[in-house]
């Protein structure tokens, strides 16, 4: 009971910053718009697709994917702001605990993902044939890799201290998440270790279901999709649990060069 | 159920960060409604042993109960009985007043309408529902601590822990936030564990402990500890302030002695006259004055180190 009501709040508070910060919002929806536009058009003209459909069709679901990834990844950096600025300790010391706090901040962070990937949907009818059940199953799919999503952001901020490191290192990791996914160019073009890596990244599954639900052709089929997703949502919230370590924020302190016998 | 229980126990409680101690051997036993001042210098232990008791840092020795329950193997059932103000005020700036308030409530546990009763009780306790809908990252620092302190006793704790709760405060703001946990302790008998540098504000405290250098030097009542250092204290300063000092304790009138930077603050054990006379004939005093002993006074004769400065203390109680 009390666990509920403490993830309510968590993400009551995480939706409620999301629309305090209109820039990071906007720029949020318009990072989408801007692949779609600007190198979907480009590529247009220069890619060809097997099965004879546009580069932007072939693009779209993984555009899509893109805008719920970065949506639902870059929320992790609350956690890390929390960390730095003290408002992690609030919720480390509710009795709700960290499994609590965790749950909360990748639901939060998944919630923010599937708004993001459904405001790049709205603009389906465009670039991709969709009916009621085509657009129902894009969304299925956009929550289940938002709660993914969260979840890879969720390790990633699990042992940073400064908001200026994750801005950093999260750059490093989607991207590459991104681009060895399928979401931009179909895997199978790819060198062996390239497709092997593929293989490894959950965003790959991500794109292949939403493939799935455009009625596109599909790498894995619906059923490995919904499954290697599933699994890897529990492996990387586990693994974000496991590394993340409640005391680290009081220790950091303590080390820190100089500091002496901080904190007094 | 905790009628009878300390709310606070400790057994040689301690905790390294590395091969630093930051904490050693603290026994602490507090009853429920005490209010507990724990002084020290900065790095004395004093947040670690807070952090400790809040169950955010595990003890590398010793073990604490908090009304009974232990802190590393209980740590819901001390978590739900507990309030908590950090050194460094947790308020969310993008937030309003009532959402930050709110928030907290529900981290506490509490759902729906008893979360919405909390917050306006407290927002009114407090005084804070002028600015109900004021962003916190509006508030002046005063305001965001009264914040802070009203968002860590919504869901009425049994135990408050406050690590410098008024750092940084105007007398004003540091006069409404120490009624608002008299307040606290008068209605709920709530028990009140806290840390300051201000030394007066730790006199008005059941119980106080100070720490240096990680280990507790004195664990008593304010004048009890107060009755340690001497009656009265006289401040001695100038060029022949130290033979003044010596003639003193020849005479057996000091009970304490302290170096400070100016001269010399003594503890005087009998009666005043003797003193002020010995003082008046004495060349090359600049300055004497008599006051009653404080805090403060327990605190320089206790947390001077000696190892490191072998002249500063010239006797301890």
């Amino acid at each position: 009971m009390s666990s509920l009501s403490a993830m309510y709040g968590i993400v009551a508070r995480d939706l409620t910053r999301t629309t305090r910060q209109k820039g990071r919002l906007l720029g949020g929806i318009a990072r989408s718009f801007m692949w779609l536009l600007l190198v979907g058009t480009g590529f247009n003209a220069i890619a060809r697709v097997e099965g004879g459909v546009s580069y932007q069709s072939f693009v779209y679901p993984g555009i899509v994917v893109m805008a719920a990834l970065f949506g639902a990844m870059l929320m992790a950096i609350s956690t890390v702001y929390d960390r730095e600025f003290g408002m992690l300790r609030l919720m480390l010391a509710s009795p709700a605990g960290v499994p609590a706090v965790l749950a909360g901040r990748a639901l939060a962070a998944a919630i923010v993902g599937l708004i993001q990937g459904a405001i790049v949907l709205v603009l389906a009818p465009l670039f991709v044939p969709v009916s009621p059940r085509s657009l129902a199953a894009a969304l299925g799919a956009l929550a289940l890799g938002s709660i993914v999503s969260s979840g890879l952001g969720l390790l990633v901020a699990a042992r940073l201290r400064s908001v200026e490191n994750f801005a950093g290192v999260i750059n490093m990791v989607l991207f590459p998440l991104l681009f060895v996914s399928g979401a931009l160019y179909p895997t199978s073009g790819m060198p062996p270790a390239l497709r092997l890596l593929a293989r490894v990244n959950p965003v790959t599954y991500q794109v292949d279901l939403m493939r799935y639900a455009f009625g596109q052709p599909t790498e894995f089929g619906l059923t490995t999709d919904i499954l290697v997703l599933t699994a890897s949502a529990l492996v990387l919230l586990g693994l974000a649990a496991l590394l993340f370590d409640p005391e680290q924020r009081f220790i950091g302190r303590s080390r820190l060069p100089g500091s002496g016998l901080e904190p007094g | 159920m905790s009628g009878t229980r300390l709310a606070i126990e400790t057994e040689r409680l301690g905790r390294d960060y590395g091969s630093t101690r930051a904490l050693d051997g603290l026994d602490l036993e507090v009853v429920p409604g005490a209010l507990v001042g724990l002084l020290g210098p900065n790095g004395a232990g004093k947040t670690t042993a807070m952090l400790i008791l809040a169950t955010l840092l595990a003890p590398t020795r010793g073990s604490a109960r908090i009304f009974g329950h232990d802190t590393t193997r209980e740590r819901r059932a001390v978590r739900q009985r507990l309030g908590l103000v950090f050194q460094e005020t947790s308020v969310d700036g993008l937030l309003t007043v009532s959402e930050n308030l709110r928030f907290a409530a529900r981290l506490a546990g509490l759902g729906g309408r008893a979360a919405r009763q909390a917050v306006t009780e407290g927002m009114e306790r407090t005084g804070l529902a002028d600015h109900a809908a004021t962003p916190a990252g509006q508030l002046s620092g005063g305001w965001r601590r009264l914040l802070d302190v009203t968002r860590a006793s919504l869901h009425q704790p049994d135990l408050l822990i406050l690590d410098e709760p008024t750092v940084g405060l105007d007398p004003e703001h540091r006069d409404r936030m120490w009624s608002l946990l008299e307040s606290q302790r008068r209605s709920r008998g709530t028990t009140v564990l806290f840390s300051t540098h201000y030394l007066e504000e730790a006199e008005a405290s059941d119980r106080v402990v100070l720490l240096s250098s990680g280990r507790v030097v004195a664990n008593d009542m304010p004048a009890a500890l107060r009755a340690t250092v001497g009656l009265e204290v006289a401040e001695i300063e100038g060029p022949g302030a130290e033979r003044l000092v010596k003639a003193l304790r020849g005479l057996g009138a000091a009970a304490s002695s302290v170096r400070t930077e100016r001269g010399f603050r003594i503890g005087l054990t009998g009666s005043r006259e003797a003193v002020v006379e010995l003082a008046g004939s004495a060349p090359g005093i600049q300055r004497f004055a008599l006051r009653p002993a404080t805090l403060e006074d327990v605190y320089f004769a206790l947390t001077q180190r000696p190892a490191d400065e072998p002249d500063r203390v010239l006797a301890l109680p």
